[in-house]
């Protein structure tokens, strides 16, 4: 047989038996992620609470334009963005640095950073909540040790966001964690090198770890992007705990306290379509969640075709 | 390419660097004590919220209302009160159920897939590695709706069975994790395998998976420990039925059913980190080793 | 190829998806759709086990609840009522979409009915109510009006709440309640405690919606404010009682301070806990519900304290006396397993007059029914006989339904803690705003 004859058969079989093995997921890509985007695009021209289903064009878009606390929770997921996402970043990068920097206990302090990354959501949410309570809170009672009257935090529509992402910062561990991985590819002889021609701190920091580390970066910064469109548990809980009142039985909860400043859009995309029943409406909501991600997993995308061409 | 998954101690590298620091011993020295002081000061700050809720859920219910900060009598009771007062058992018995059979489901179903994804040559294979990673991005409440429709009709919404059962379809991240792992196994491995006559399926269970374990045992934990944390899937799903509720849900009604009382909500806290903390502490380096993965990988 | 395979697979469960728009399960038959079994009713229905799903969670409320029920075991041995407590709105109607329905459901506000009669969540009471024969004019207009909507009557009033004016004796300095909004202005200066720096101690009456019961729809009534026009489009703009209401309660605020009266506020104990702020003193005079009484006779029994009808616009002393009333619902949702059995219960814990006063009594809240109201066996005070009195008043009004009453409630709400912050500048502009965001989601919800 000759070779050129063989390929493609080959080629074909192998296809064959990929489509075996990969069956399963294929039916979990059609069912959980190719029918609902379509269905989310169909049901977003809908009037639909479960029960009954009708036609109304583009009242739902319209109303988005008119939906004042949608607008204010695409606020509050691009302050997230904007915010805690770099926060988040500069400060884990910030803590991997001074960690390969430690010449005892490394391992140690590797370890206590990387922890709280790990406590469940919507444990470390409430005991934030607790540490943070204005009144009895052991933050603002040290705080006012030192003479200072702490805020609010999360009972305060200027301190609810960047108290979340204090929080954040907590849970920054994980990002910590690939960026000294990162930090510790970094060959050696470069630094070395730069020594040697005098250059400071900085300049070594500018010139050689970050376009070496650029890559894992960026990964950081478009999963953490992805992740803050995303941001719902921590908020919620927060706005619920903080908020002790909604909690009276019968009350319905309406996310986002204070003042709707922790409202982000997946969560009013959720009051939306499973309180609301307003499934049409939270429809709009969820496309446009989804042009948000798929506009940054493109960015990632990219970044992941050159680096299959390089393993392939 | 397999160094990876090594666990490197940080503490050569900057030794080497700070050898060849230029400067005095005094000048090092003092360098030495400022970074070992910040990381001292950052590490207290990082270990005091553990501490603080420690020492509330010791207090007594009138003592945790207030400013203070040490208990004055240690009730360990607290700890049998929250049994005896919430469901917490069966919502312990949920969350296991959820996260047990969810790990072994999603382990039974990625491994193919990605292990066919690494290995297999065909056509649309680039396309299938997108798919898997749109997937991985999609944030989960974008199609909310129409798989919320699914689940009721099949009349499985107010269990926990519309999170569990997807996981026998595979899992996007457990699938890319996987997947990147795989491409650093040689290919010399599985060709052996191949002309002593190995199928495909042998193949996997013979020479892949004793390899793979400590990506396998990464995703495992990763699963594992996102099921126990999630909040979004069961009170979508689940906290309709009181029966079905997980952890994360009654801890955030906790503080509503106990009007207030801030040592009982932060034992209950305390329980709920309390495993993944003794985890992590017996499996540290298996998650050192999966975070990097997915990170570096990029 | 597996192109080809995707798009078939999707086509194929859009497909199966698409066409089937309806979730939820009907379960068995609707109510009243089958003839009525002859003789008595009790002897008619086979044995059967029922689940009830209500929102109390103090234990003696859910002790309550249960003796209330124990007296329909007793007329109905064959029927077991399984109990779940602590229910809420959201699980109900999520748990009847979701087609996983309880046969009974409770909710302590009235808030969602509505919503649940239109779209059909609760089954319509009507033909079963007609079948047996029920009078409802036993219910006052009130309970009757926010037990329906647009015709349908898909839920009854099981216990009904009133609000009114609670003062503590002891910081009232000898003064007697007040009886118009500038009497009771006037009376909360009087009555405040303050520290040099302004710091609050006590506080003669907190005038914020942000605080506990002060709901707009409680304090609705004090001005004789309207919600809806006719269409069931807003009215808040365009009824001059809200400004009216608005500015009197920003003039107090002002008064105190906004950023001393919210840290006063938030460092106030918890509403359904026994550091409530009335029960410690910290205020001399709240609106509340009726349940207050019960809740100080359980928490703060040394408490001397009085209860009136609320303070009433100085230019509307007819409305004296009146108040604001709502209550606990109850009723069949749709996919009810047993729902004559369920009616059964719906219809005992409703109009049985022994029912509604064991309930009564154990909640300290005010019965439905004319019957149950005049029980020789109902206890009474004369700080619950307020209650009673301002829930007969002909002038006390309720929330109209709307399907969208929890959104236009908190749209308002919201606005009015901007109001009282200060950050709203043209009142009539912002009610205007209100009104324009509670008409574009009637619009949406298709009202």
């Amino acid at each position: 047989m000759s070779a050129v004859l063989a390929a493609p058969r080959a080629r074909r079989r192998e296809g064959l038996r990929a489509l075996v093995w990969l069956s399963p997921w294929l039916v979990g890509f059609a069912v959980f992620f190719a029918y609902p985007l379509v269905a989310t695009v169909y049901f977003s021209f809908h009037r639909y609470d479960l029960f009954t289903l009708e036609f109304i064009g583009l009242d739902n878009y319209r109303y988005l334009l008119t939906d004042e606390r949608a607008l204010i929770s695409i606020g509050n997921t691009l302050w997230l963005v904007a915010f805690m996402v770099p926060a988040q970043l500069l400060f884990s990068l910030g803590l991997a640095q001074l960690v390969t920097r430690l010449k005892a206990g490394a391992g140690f302090f590797r370890t206590v950073f990387y922890l709280p990354s790990l406590i469940p959501t919507v444990a470390g949410t409430v005991s934030f909540v607790f540490l943070l309570n204005p009144a009895t809170g052991p933050v603002n009672q040290f705080l006012e040790l030192v003479g200072i009257t702490g805020p609010d935090w999360f009972g305060d529509s200027d301190w609810s966001k960047p108290s979340l992402t204090l929080l954040g910062l907590w849970g920054a561990g994980n990002t910590m964690v690939i960026f000294l991985a990162a930090l510790l590819d970094v060959p050696k002889h470069l630094y070395e090198a730069a020594a040697l021609d005098g250059a400071g701190a900085w300049r070594q920091f500018r010139s050689i770890t970050l376009p070496t580390i650029s890559p894992v970066l960026m990964f950081s910064a478009v999963t953490g992007v992805i992740y803050a469109l995303q941001y719902f548990t921590q908020a919620m809980i927060a706005a619920r705990v903080a908020s002790g009142s909604t909690d009276s039985p019968g009350s319905a909860f309406v996310p986002g306290y204070p003042e709707m400043s922790t409202l982000t859009l997946p969560q009013w995309l959720f009051h939306a379509g499973f309180r609301d029943y307003s499934m049409g409406y939270a429809c709009v909501l969820a496309l446009l969640l989804f042009a948000a991600s798929m506009a940054f997993t493109l960015i990632l995308l990219r970044r992941f075709r050159a680096f299959d061409r390089e393993v392939s | 390419m397999s160094t990876a998954l090594a666990t490197r101690s940080p503490a050569p590298a900057s030794r080497s660097r700070a050898r060849r620091a230029p400067g005095t011993r005094g000048r090092r020295t003092l360098y030495w004590i400022a970074t070992h002081a910040l990381a001292l000061a950052l590490a207290i700050m990082f270990v005091a919220p553990l501490f603080f809720i420690a020492l509330t859920a010791l207090m007594t219910d009138q003592q945790a209302l207030t400013s203070e900060l040490w208990p004055k009598t240690w009730n360990w009771d607290n700890f049998v009160t929250i049994f005896t007062g919430s469901p917490l058992l069966r919502w312990i018995g949920n969350t296991m159920l959820y996260a047990g059979l969810g790990t072994a489901f999603m382990l039974l179903s990625s491994i193919p897939v990605a292990y066919a994804l690494a290995r297999f040559r065909f056509p649309g294979r680039r396309l299938a590695f997108l798919a898997v990673i749109a997937m991985m991005m999609l944030p989960p409440q974008v199609v909310a709706v129409p798989v919320y429709l699914i689940w009721a009709r099949a009349e499985l919404t107010g269990t926990l069975w519309p999170l569990i059962l997807p996981m026998l379809l595979g899992d996007a991240f457990s699938i890319f994790l996987l997947r990147q792992f795989l491409l650093t196994i040689p290919k010399d491995y599985t060709d052996a395998a191949r002309v002593d006559g190995c199928s495909d399926f042998t193949t996997l269970a013979r020479v892949i998976l004793p390899m793979a374990r400590p990506a396998i045992a990464a995703v495992a934990l990763f699963q594992f420990f996102y099921c126990w944390n999630d909040y979004y899937g069961p009170l979508l799903y689940a906290s309709t039925n009181l029966d079905n509720w997980t952890l994360s849900i009654g801890l955030a009604s906790f503080k509503a059913l106990h009007s207030v009382q801030w040592n009982l909500t932060m034992a209950a806290t305390l329980l709920v980190m309390a495993p993944v903390i003794i985890v992590f502490f017996l499996a540290q380096r298996v998650f050192i080793e999966g975070v990097t993965l997915t990170g570096v990988k990029g | 190829m597996n192109r080809r395979f995707l798009t078939f697979a999707v086509a194929a469960v859009a497909a199966t998806a698409l066409t089937a728009c309806t979730a939820g399960k009907d379960g068995a038959p609707a109510l009243g759709s089958q003839p009525k079994a002859s003789g008595s009713a009790a002897a008619a229905l086979p044995a059967a086990t029922i689940e009830l799903w209500h929102g109390f969670t103090a234990d003696s409320e859910v002790k309550a609840f249960e003796d209330a029920v124990a007296g329909f075991r007793s007329k109905f041995p064959q029927i077991t009522v399984k109990l779940t407590k602590g229910v809420q709105d959201d699980q109900i109607t999520q748990a009847v979409r979701g087609g996983s329905a309880p046969d009974v459901a409770a909710s302590f506000t009235t808030d969602n009915v509505a919503q649940w009669c239109r779209s059909g969540v609760f089954q319509d009471l009507t033909p079963v109510i007609e079948q047996d024969g029920i009078d409802l004019s036993v219910l006052p207009a009130a309970s009757r009006s926010y037990t329906e909507f647009d015709g349908k009557r898909c839920t009854m009033p099981m216990l009904a709440d009133a609000y009114g004016l609670y003062y503590n004796k002891a910081l009232m300095k000898g003064e007697q309640p007040p009886k118009t909004l500038s009497e009771l202005t006037e009376l909360a200066k009087k009555l405040t405690v303050r520290d040099a720096d302004g710091t609050i101690k006590v506080a003669g009456f907190i005038p914020s919606v942000q605080y506990y019961e002060n709901s707009p729809s409680h304090l609705g009534p004090m001005v004789g404010a309207k919600w809806y026009n006719e269409d069931g489009t807003s009215a808040i703009g365009s009824d001059p009682a809200w400004k009216k209401l608005l500015t009197w309660q920003k003039e107090l605020i002002d008064w105190y301070g906004h950023d001393k009266l919210d840290r006063f506020r938030k460092g106030l104990g918890d509403e359904w806990s026994a550091e409530h702020p009335f029960h410690k003193g910290k205020v001399a005079m709240v609106l509340d519900g009726e349940w207050r009484n019960a809740m100080i006779a359980n928490d703060a029994e040394d408490l001397d304290y009085g209860t009136a009808p609320l303070p009433v616009a100085d230019d509307r002393p007819e409305l004296y006396g009146s108040g604001f009333t709502a209550g606990t619902v109850i009723g069949v949702p749709k996919g009810a397993k047993h729902p004559q059995h369920a009616w059964e219960l719906v219809k005992y814990l409703t109009t049985d007059t022994r029912g509604l006063v064991t309930l009564s009594n154990a909640l300290r809240n005010v019965p439905t029914t004319k019957a149950a109201m005049e029980s020789p066996d109902l206890k009474k005070d004369a700080n619950f006989q307020t209650f009673l009195d301002i829930f007969a008043h002909p002038k006390t009004s309720t929330l109209p339904s709307n399907v969208n009453s929890v959104f236009n409630q908190e749209a308002f709400t919201t606005f009015i803690a901007e109001w009282e912050k200060g950050s709203v500048k043209d009142l009539d502009a912002g009610l205007a705003g209100v009104d324009k965001r509670i008409d574009d989601k009637l619009k949406l919800s298709g009202g």
